[in-house]
């Protein structure tokens, strides 16, 4: 129903057929046009998707992902280091990083407050900062920084349960080491990225880091992750069982800081090794620092002296000496050596005095008893350069033989066709030649075993996965044979009971060893006023159970010599650690155990095991109980009573009878406690061996 | 009943069934692009798109079935409706996005920007359809000119100057249909280049340059203002052949092309749907485009003929500048993809004018 005067066909004003047939040929014609132009781009926008779909697709689609993909590596958690006994020395804890992505914070300052609320510590300078570094970096666009790193989880829950926007908390795991400064130098400390630096920590960095895992999270345009998929779990790392003694290492550390403060040292030195393994019983150097915060110190004081300090060996070097002699069959203890008159001049050289004049001959036995320059001096030069440097190179001198300290050096050596008579002279008494302290006492430790030198070791155990895999000890190569090796022992025992180093004898045993003094080069000069006095030495003589060398850097008060300054610390700590290794005295002994017939034990005692439940040290309300360690060896009664920081005083020997206070009884930590020992024939556990 | 029940044969089902399956495409892109990853649902955009679905079916019904030529002698009164909501939006509209565009009915928002090209086309198709008027004229061609410059000019308050480029569209495409003499295209283009710097310095405001600028050259700004034309052409890349899949499109959703399921909804199709899904689109539009000019050429009379055309120009412009821009070949404008964008008022309004094409092919016979 078309309304009439609005159709052109149907109005009187009919357009005529003509004007009809020109409107419509050229409304076709430019129809067509448009149609075609339509066409046409159609074409060209075809051919543009092709372009940026087809051959530009790799790109777009790198681009895409680079956008929109962000791997994330969850931290493993790094393996704990303990002691030999299973004591923990290094631990890694859940810690929290808090973080913020600083393009979508809407007010930096609110949320620095929200944050600081939560920590509870924040100085005034350290939120001011935070407030603007945090801007700064949303000026850069930046989408990611840290507020705070390794908080605990506690902290870190309360900062999400903020839910603040733009804020994230992350799980990391920090290194913590209980026991403070206690064998820092062993364990070395973690960077940031918690990497080892130093110590075990770096040296077996690759086995206790473990392994990252990775997380690909798809984000969206503001960096907020919409989508994760775990690639693979973060593998924690392996734990290390070490070869130090947390006991002897506390003993050792209290002896370095004794010695250094008694004689106001720069430094000393402590390196207790198991002769018969090469295993590291403590390292000791003081000064030291504290692990949890390695950035307190400075770098000098995170240097583990043992292996990356090299000295002059001076004296204690004539063991190296006499062992090339001996095992080369130049001289035999007996023969005698000219030492008139007290000196010997080389040319171009001042002459080198004796202390004192030991008379116009000595035997060789004591040329090194008494340290005679001459002596010795005339011994190298009998023994040549060639010979002596084998004989140092066999000892492990000049060489890097313990991969388990990172950043050891190998010490200065020169080479036999370098050595003239005075260089050859220098050497064999222990200068012009620079060793580390823990190539020293590898050396004697060869000596105290017969002759065999092991690469001294720090880690015993590796436990992964629940597998402890053992290391076993490596043999590297026998220095000298085991009859020069016992000669060598005698001489040493000498010097502990008639010669240089009498402040090293310990009551009841019978101890080896060899002092060394040498001057410290100051300025390109050997100083009259620095040395270095040390002690090398091992006990008991004969059937030794520790190789033990102190070195004590730059003594400046009471004495300098190493039989003053150093003997004496070997023997305050060979003492007690001989004590608590429950070795027992070699001089003088009481009489091996006697046999009773009746036990005056009752049996009691006897059927609980060391791992007994009674015997623990137990906690009741904040308060230590007594434990039963009666039947208990010394030894066993000392580990479990000095774990919890008791102190004992133990008489007789044998085995625990009496003990104070009795079992259950409530004892303060860091209290006295007394034990009796006698000997009686402990009783067997029902069911166990006769 | 007004429908005289012998045109409904001549009905173009075709072009019905292809503009239907644009905007289903279009719904369905923008379920997969505004649903959240973490919850299976499609966003509030999806929902108010649906809703605007029936809604414009309800107009094409009723574009279709009112003859055109009725519809038409009353095209002042639909005229003057959209100038007075036009000027009802500049006192009481909503305002959003620094525009004031929209008018809250309270079950929905109406944006009447959208419905005045269909009052511009029908006043146009009427001025010029009707007697022997031409755009050989220079006064009809500035009476023309005075129907669209009213409603740009509200609009251009709004502002909005997307949908103000629009409403020329309509003009250009009729007046170039009515005869206009090439010579004055070639006089008109001549001008622009040369009025162009003077419009460059005082004309545009300094976003609108920096949206030429940027378009020339994206890396200038690429967290800026570049940022959409970047992400456009990665997402568009990023498809390949055979695309992501439905809602495996990584760009749109996660926000990183923003404006995914509005402006930049074919980029989020060539992306999910790859260059075939792409191809089958086009197609599409270019199956519409031809069969709505076969209509405007079929057309009985001169009313009907310059009716389809404006229609057809502003949709024809629409799909090919969205289409362009999201090539990353022109710059980035608030131009909607017609069928495909979200826009509820956009959607009705395009479905009533394809109402008004059917209407004007199926009473081709009449008389």
């Amino acid at each position: 129903m078309a309304p009439r005067e609005l159709d052109p066909l149907q109005t009187d004003d009919r357009p005529d057929a003509a004007f009809e047939a020109s409107w419509r040929r050229a409304f076709r014609r430019r129809l067509l046009l448009v149609a075609v132009a339509f066409v046409v781009w159609t074409a060209g926008i075809q051919a543009r998707l092709v372009y940026l779909q087809v051959v530009r697709h790799p790109h777009y689609l790198d681009v895409a992902t680079d956008q929109q993909m962000r791997v994330y590596e969850p931290p493993a958690k790094r393996g704990d280091l303990l002691d030999r006994n299973g004591e923990v020395l290094a631990i890694s804890v859940d810690a929290d990083n808090v973080t913020v992505n600083p393009r979508v914070l809407k007010d930096v300052a609110a949320t620095i407050q929200d944050l600081c609320a939560v920590f509870g510590d924040c100085s005034r300078t350290e939120r001011a900062d935070l407030i603007k570094s945090i801007s700064a970096a949303a000026a850069n666009r930046s989408a990611f920084a840290f507020v705070r790193r390794g908080v605990s989880p506690a902290v870190g829950a309360r900062v999400a349960a903020l839910k603040l926007h733009g804020v994230e908390v992350r799980a990391e795991s920090r290194r913590y080491y209980p026991n403070k400064e206690l064998g820092a130098h062993v364990l070395g400390y973690v960077g940031r990225e918690n990497n080892g630096q130093g110590g075990i920590e770096a040296a077996y960095d690759s086995t206790i880091r473990g392994k990252k895992g990775r997380v690909l999270m798809l984000t969206d345009a503001k960096h907020q992750a919409v989508q994760s998929r775990v690639e693979s779990e973060p593998t924690a790392g392996a734990t290390l069982e070490l070869t130090i003694d947390q006991y002897l290492q506390h003993i050792a550390e209290r002896e370095v800081r004794a010695g250094a403060e008694r004689h106001r040292a720069t430094a000393v030195t402590l390196v207790a090794m198991d002769p018969n393994t090469g295993e590291i019983l403590a390292l000791a150097n003081y000064p030291s620092f504290n692990p949890n915060t390695p950035g307190a110190f400075e770098a000098d004081l995170r240097r583990n002296r043992a292996v990356q300090e090299i000295y002059e060996p001076g004296s204690t070097f004539k063991i190296v000496t006499a062992a090339a002699a001996i095992e080369e069959g130049i001289l035999a203890p007996g023969d005698l050596i000219e030492t008139a008159p007290g000196y010997i001049k080389i040319p171009q050289r001042k002459p080198i005095h004796d202390e004192h004049y030991y008379g116009a001959h000595m035997t060789f036995h004591d040329v090194i008893v008494k340290s005679s320059n001459v002596g010795a001096i005339r011994a190298g030069w009998q023994i040549g350069a060639e010979r002596l440097n084998r004989y140092v190179r066999r000892f492990g001198f000049g060489e890097v033989h313990a991969p388990d300290f990172r950043g050891a050096s190998g010490g200065i050596v020169w080479r036999p066709e370098h050595l003239n008579a005075s260089a050859l002279a220098s050497v064999s008494m222990g200068y012009q030649v620079a060793v580390t302290p823990l190539q020293m006492v590898a050396a004697t430790a060869a000596v105290a075993n017969g002759g065999t030198l092991f690469e001294p070791r720090l880690v015993r155990a590796i436990i992964k996965d629940g597998v402890r895999e053992i290391v076993e000890p490596r043999v590297l190569r026998q220095a000298v044979s085991p009859a020069t090796a016992a000669t060598l022992t005698a001489i040493m025992e000498d010097v502990v009971v008639r010669g240089t180093a009498k402040a090293a004898a310990i009551p009841g045993y019978q101890v080896a060893g060899k002092t060394g003094t040498a001057q410290k080069i100051i300025a390109g000069q050997y100083s009259s006023a620095n040395h270095y006095g040390s002690f090398t030495g091992f006990v008991p003589a004969r059937r030794p159970a520790l190789a033990v060398l102190v070195v004590v850097d730059d003594p400046r008060a009471g004495g300098y010599y190493g039989g003053v300054v150093a003997a004496p610390i070997f023997q305050q700590f060979s003492e007690a650690a001989l004590r608590h290794l429950g070795v027992p005295p070699t001089v003088s002994a009481t009489t091996p155990v006697v046999v009773q017939e009746t036990p005056v034990v009752p049996a009691r005692y006897a059927t609980r095991g060391a791992a007994d439940a009674a015997r623990q040290i137990r906690q009741v309300d904040g308060q230590l109980l007594m434990p039963d360690v009666t039947g208990l060896g010394a030894r066993e009664a000392m580990r479990v009573l000095t774990r919890s920081g008791l102190t004992v005083r133990a008489r007789g020997d044998g085995i625990v009878t009496t003990q104070s206070p009795a079992a259950g009884e409530p004892v303060d930590a860091g209290g006295v406690t007394y034990i009796q020992l006698d000997r009686v024939r402990p009783v067997a556990p029902p069911g166990g061996r006769q | 009943m007004i429908v005289d029940r012998r045109v409904l044969p001549h009905l173009d089902w075709p072009l019905l069934a292809a503009v239907l399956g644009l905007t289903l495409i279009g719904l369905a892109t923008i379920y997969s692009v505004t649903g959240n990853i973490g919850a299976n649902a499609p966003g509030p955009e999806f929902w108010r798109q649906l809703y605007a679905v029936p809604i414009g079916l309800a107009a094409l019904a009723g574009c279709l079935l009112v003859d055109y030529r009725t519809l038409a002698q009353r095209s002042v009164l639909v005229y003057l409706a959209v100038i007075a909501a036009l000027i009802a939006v500049l006192f009481f509209g909503v305002v959003a996005k620094g525009a004031r565009r929209w008018i809250d009915l309270g079950v929905g928002s109406l944006q009447p920007s959208e419905f005045a090209r269909l009052g511009v086309a029908l006043m146009l198709a009427m001025w010029f359809g009707d007697g022997r008027r031409n755009a050989r004229s220079l006064a009809d061609l500035a009476w023309g000119g005075v129907v669209v410059a009213v409603p740009i000019g509200l609009i251009f308050f709004q502002p909005d100057f997307g949908t103000a480029v629009t409403l020329t569209s309509v003009y250009f495409g009729v007046i170039y249909l009515a005869g206009l003499p090439l010579r004055w295209v070639g006089v008109g283009l001549l001008a622009v280049v040369l009025l162009s710097p003077v419009v460059w310095m005082w004309g545009l405001e300094d976003y609108q340059k920096g949206r030429v600028i940027t378009f020339l050259n994206p890396e200038r700004d690429p967290r800026g203002a570049g940022w959409q034309q970047i992400q456009a052409k990665i997402t568009v890349g990023s498809g390949g052949l055979f695309g992501k899949g439905f809602r495996q499109g990584t760009q749109g959703a996660y926000r990183f092309l923003p404006e995914a399921h509005n402006d930049f909804v074919f980029a989020v199709l060539a992306e999910e749907h790859g260059f075939f899904g792409v191809i089958l689109v086009l197609g599409l539009y270019l199956f519409v485009v031809m069969r709505s000019l076969e209509a405007a050429k079929l057309a009985k009379d001169r009313v009907g003929a310059f009716l389809v055309v404006g229609i057809v120009s502003w949709f024809t412009f629409q799909v090919v500048y969205n289409i362009t821009m999201q090539a990353g070949l022109v710059p980035v404008k608030g131009l909607t993809l017609p069928l495909m964008s979200y826009g509820g008022s956009s959607l009705v309004a395009t479905l009533a004018g394809f109402g008004l094409i059917l209407n004007v092919r199926m009473r081709r016979f009449t008389n």
